[in-house]
């Protein structure tokens, strides 16, 4: 049973790509339709697929020796996140039906949005490292696609190679990590990883782990590869829900929880895994203070809240992490989508343009605040459940100056949401914008996931249950959700942070009747460049382009250089077989 | 001794190629042009489609019997993994290229010449591989380089073409010099040029070492040149971006890794001289993939690109031989056969398809202008088909999943792991880095094709024909399928890799 549904929901979004794309950009109507079919299919099989989750594989496919044997298991882990990546992103393909009306080329843009969400479900059934990359890799190249897919605008095209070149020096590190183990164990099988972990040298495991690592923040866009997300915002908004919510930068934090058995007595392994996750939670955060794109201070608020994930795995509790991811899919869906309606509406993402907008959208601003609030974490909204839970495995778990370090990014997120909510909604109009409603699909998708955002903290005790039942190395504990409830309300931490997060709300309050909520005086240099790491990355791009620009003159054109390039190449060949006869 | 089927790949294609020139050239007076123009293509595709039934046979013998041989007086041939799958890939290139050519190629002043010399070019590639003495190779090695040339310089009406067709003479001649002074050396040593005597031969106490490692060198340096290893590879850029597009896919696809099986066979008969080849291999292929890479980057003419791009998969290629004959680990050379297979397929297809592109947009409006990048803006929009398979093409090469690229590739890393080597697993991320970097310029192109916003060019374009068209969806859909199933290319890979762990004494 778990076999069919796992290749139903791999292999259903892969056929309605392929029938998107027979169906020709001729009949767009008839694109919509199939788009919305077969991703609807693909979620409704994947919340089945919760139901038949186990620890063993479903599915067994010897491949020749050097491929191993391809397996999926529906285990907790696997078939959460394969829900997450179909569900949210059914509703981006519903939501596109609207959003991307009249635009040429739908063929490409649904092929790759279904393809998407078809390799981020094999990515995390996959039981074979090797597949695991397949997949990795899939989902880069689908990635690349659609952030440019405006591609005759030269910022979407450059977002695009960026978001492509970086995630790919992160899969080198996969690619590494992965052949480290099969050339100790032989056998691609993230089981036999798992299980074996104690049995492997210390230095081959330390530098799978570290490996492992750097293609995680790669892909979950965290320091100190955080640069790519932002600029990725030139996609089509239900895009950027997708990579943001549904699949991309899960699949990083997926890695890590996944391994996170095998790589915990790696020594300083967590403390990396900490700092990595702290540090991009705070950058980002005071990032998103000052930034004066929608789009792009949702994107760093990712950036920080996937800082929150990383940093929880590392302080011990991967469902707490997980939870988070859980939780943080529907909200940042929501705001995506929500931002993505007023973008359609107004046609501009330039905050400074607008303002007052929530009288004419009511339905929008409405939905858009739930979601901010959650990103916040106020209560009894979903995302305050998983972040509380987050600080409290930190205050356990953690160096003290990490914990404060952490709280504060709390303040801070408080801050910019309530920043954004005031610059596009209320305040006085800054431009006359014209302006069109939100329609049916647009407000079908919304509503769903302000519904979602209610309720979603509600299936932890379920989550709970799925990870300790099914994830055999992890060793994670069940605990209810009325535990949860309780733990969390009665811990002084709580209230804390509680604190903390009003004084953020009560500080941007103040600005925000004294209209200083742009500019950002000494933190605007180092935001301009991500800290820096902008910089670094196009100072590699010019200097290997300089290589080639360079190169060029051994290519002379001249038959005489050519000659001497042939007995150059004799001579340094003589030149080694020497050495090694000598 | 009876001569063995599989002497009919070789013979058939040069027997036909004669036939097909003669039947362009002779002819009653009354038919005219166009009429002799077709028969030449179908007298062409004829031969190349019969070509495939000793081909089929010889399968069969080879899975049944193993290695075949046989000799005429001192002319040895011999069939065995590496022959079989080479053999299977310049028959495969030939025929779609022929049939790609139909279009093309019609109505070009000489179109005789062409298909006759593309025949000879591929009886001579069989021949080569198949040939089981030294000076023998070296004579099936020469012919395929006079046909190559015709074949660069075609455009004789060309300045460019002929000066490409120049260099690549004379750089060719200088390989073919060195390497018939190593096959002296080597005789007078040894004193047989059958390569399995030789073999014993050298491993005598009597032979002088240093000469022999001076043989290898010329081996080594000789053959490079029709391989270009780097620094040796000035010619290629200028002669496969010259030459018509479905030679560009041939010299590509399967002229220069005819070279590097010809450059094996040679070293092979070296083995028992004591030294491993393997780390020469591994620095010459660690220098192509970054040359290669870096020169592409920063090329304009999409046919140079690929030129350059070549350098680099002959890189991957060379490393993967190169681990196999260092640690003795087959899983490399399995890969690196592996790779040169998809090479053929992933290069063939990319030039096919811009051929395809030149074919819609130059040469049906009289020109031969060469194509840019930004010509293909929006080239999507109106050629599809092309479009999609380039895209395949470039992103394969790019070793992007779910295509053949990928596989290869993996299976290169995988062997590099393999040996637990840390300098070797240094080299294995160089090349993923470096697979990274070829991305730099492959997805641009992918992107400039499906820009909204048309070239001048792409505005003015005629449409494809299906000759052109059913070559591209073939090779699109092998790509696809070996990304999927990439264990089907093992019964040809695996006796190949076999063969060459046994030629280097494993």
């Amino acid at each position: 049973m778990a076999g069919i549904l796992i290749t139903l929901v791999i292999l259903l979004p892969w056929l309605g790509a392929l029938a998107v794309w027979v169906a020709r950009n001729s009949h767009p109507k008839m694109q919509h339709w199939l788009a919305v079919v077969f991703s609807v299919l693909a979620a409704i099989v994947s919340v089945l697929l919760l139901g038949s989750a186990s620890a063993e594989p479903a599915i067994r496919i010897p491949l020749s020796n050097a491929f191993g044997v391809l397996t999926f298991v529906p285990d907790g882990l696997g078939v959460t996140l394969t829900a997450i990546a179909a569900v949210i992103g059914s509703l981006a393909v519903i939501f596109s039906t609207e959003y991307m009306r009249g635009d040429q080329q739908l063929g490409r843009y649904y092929f790759l949005v279904l393809f998407f969400i078809g390799a981020m479900t094999g990515l995390v059934l996959s039981g074979n490292l090797l597949f695991t990359f397949f997949f990795w890799e899939i989902t880069a190249l689908c990635s690349y696609g659609l952030i440019s897919f405006y591609n005759d605008d030269p910022k979407a095209v450059a977002g695009g190679i960026k978001a492509l070149i970086i995630t790919q020096v992160g899969g080198v590190g996969l690619l590494a990590g992965t052949l480290v183990a099969f050339s100790t164990l032989g056998s691609f099988q993230i089981s036999d990883l798992l299980a074996n972990s104690a049995t492997l040298p210390s230095a081959s495991l330390a530098l799978i782990a570290f490996s492992f690592l750097i293609a995680a923040a790669a892909k979950s866009a965290q320091f100190p590869f955080h640069s790519w997300l932002p600029d990725a915002m030139e996609a089509p908004s239900p895009v950027s829900a997708l990579i943001h919510a549904a699949t991309m930068v899960n699949a990083g934090i997926y890695l890590l929880a996944r391994f996170y058995p095998a790589f915990e007595s790696v020594p300083g392994w967590r403390m990396s895994v900490m700092l990595v996750g702290m540090i991009s939670a705070i950058i980002s955060a005071l990032s998103a203070l000052i930034a004066a794109d929608l789009k792009r201070v949702l994107a760093y608020s990712t950036v920080s809240q996937l800082g929150y994930m990383v940093y929880a795995i590392g302080a011990g509790s991967v469902l707490a992490s997980q939870y988070h991811l859980l939780n943080h899919a529907f909200f940042k869906a929501l705001l995506f989508l929500a931002a993505g309606s007023v973008i359609h509406s107004v046609g501009t993402r330039d905050l400074r343009r607008m303002g007052g907008l929530g009288r004419k959208m009511p339905f929008v601003r409405n939905v858009f605040i739930i979601g901010a609030l959650a990103l916040a974490g106020v209560p009894i909204l979903n995302g305050f459940w998983s972040k509380e839970l987050i600080l409290e495995v930190s205050f356990e778990n953690s160096p003290v100056w990490f914990h404060i370090l952490i709280l504060a990014g709390a303040g801070l997120t408080a801050f910019y949401t309530l920043r954004i909510i005031w610059l596009v909604f209320f305040g006085e109009e800054r431009d006359a914008l014209h302006y069109h409603p939100a329609g049916s699909a647009m407000k079908l998708s919304l509503g769903i996931l302000a519904v979602g955002t209610f309720i979603t903290w509600l299936f932890f005790g379920g989550l709970s249950e799925l990870l300790s039942t099914t994830l055999p190395y992890s060793g994670i504990e069940y605990e209810s959700t009325a535990n949860l409830v309780v733990s969390i309300l009665s811990a002084p931490a709580t209230w804390l942070t509680l604190g903390i997060v009003a004084l953020g709300f009560a500080i941007s309050w103040v600005r925000a009747r004294g209209y200083r909520l742009f500019g950002g005086g000494w933190l605007m240099p180092l935001v301009a460049t991500s800290f820096g790491f902008d910089s670094l990355n196009q100072w590699i791009v010019q200097t290997v382009n300089g290589w080639g620009e360079d190169l060029r003159a051994t290519q002379t054109g001249q038959l005489n250089w050519n000659i001497l390039g042939i007995f150059s190449g004799l001579l340094v060949v003589l030149f080694i077989l020497w050495l090694g006869v000598k | 001794m009876n001569i063995m089927d599989f002497s009919g790949l070789i013979a058939i294609p040069l027997i036909s190629s004669p036939i097909v020139y003669l039947a362009g050239r002779l002819g009653s007076h009354d038919v005219t042009l166009h009429r002799r123009s077709y028969l030449v293509r179908v007298l062409a595709l004829l031969a190349v489609l019969i070509s495939w039934f000793p081909f089929v046979v010889s399968v069969q013998d080879f899975l049944t019997k193993g290695t075949m041989e046989f000799h005429v007086e001192t002319i040895w041939m011999r069939m065995d993994g590496i022959s079989l799958l080479m053999a299977g890939t310049v028959l495969l290139l030939g025929t779609l290229v022929i049939l790609f050519s139909g279009s093309y190629m019609s109505e070009e002043v000489g179109e005789e010449k062409y298909y006759a010399m593309l025949l000879a070019m591929m009886g001579l590639m069989i021949g080569l591989v198949t040939a089981a003495d030294l000076f023998n190779m070296w004579v099936w090695f020469e012919g395929m380089a006079i046909s190559s040339y015709l074949l660069v310089a075609f455009y004789r009406e060309q300045p460019a073409s002929i000066e490409a067709g120049m260099k690549y003479l004379v750089q060719s001649a200088t390989g073919s010099v060195l390497v018939l002074i190593g096959i002296s050396m080597v005789l007078a040593q040894a004193g047989t040029l059958n390569m399995s005597e030789i073999a014993k031969a050298v491993t005598n106490p009597g032979v002088n070492r240093i000469a022999l490692l001076g043989a290898g060198a010329l081996f080594m340096i000789g053959f490079g040149v029709k391989v270009a290893l780097v620094p040796l590879h000035t010619w290629l850029p200028d002669a496969h971006s010259q030459a018509p597009s479905g030679i560009s896919a041939m010299l590509s696809g399967v002229v220069i890794e005819i070279g590097l099986v010809a450059m094996l066979r040679a070293l092979s008969v070296l083995t028992g001289s004591a030294l491993s080849w393997g780390l020469l291999f591994m620095i010459f292929g660690a220098v192509n993939m970054l040359f290669g890479n870096l020169l592409a980057l920063r090329q304009t003419v999409v046919k140079r690109m690929l030129a350059y791009s070549s350098l680099s998969h002959i890189g991957y290629m060379l490393v993967g031989l190169g681990v196999a004959m260092y640690s003795g680990i087959a899983l490399g050379a399995q890969g690196a056969f592996f790779h040169l297979f998809n090479h053929m397929l992933m290069k063939g297809l990319a030039f096919l398809a811009v051929g395809a592109l030149m074919y819609g947009l130059f040469l049906q409006n009289n020109s031969h202008a060469s194509l840019k990048i930004k010509d293909l803006a929006g080239a999507a929009q109106k050629y599809p088909l092309a479009a999609l398979s380039l895209s395949i093409a470039v992103l394969a090469l790019g070793g992007m999943p779910p295509l053949a690229g990928f596989m290869s590739k993996w299976q290169i890393f995988e062997s590099g792991f393999q040996t637990q080597n840390n300098w070797i697993i240094a080299l294995m991320i160089f090349m993923a880095l470096n697979s990274v970097l070829s991305l730099g310029y492959y997805a641009p192109l992918v992107n400039m094709m499906y820009r909204k916003q048309p070239s001048q060019q792409v505005c003015c374009g005629k449409p494809m024909t299906w000759t052109i068209s059913l070559p591209l969806v073939l090779m699109t859909g092998v790509v696809v399928l070996l990304g999927f199933l990439p264990g089907l290319m093992n019964w040809l890979t695996v006796p190949a890799s076999q063969q060459f762990m046994s030629m280097f004494g494993y």
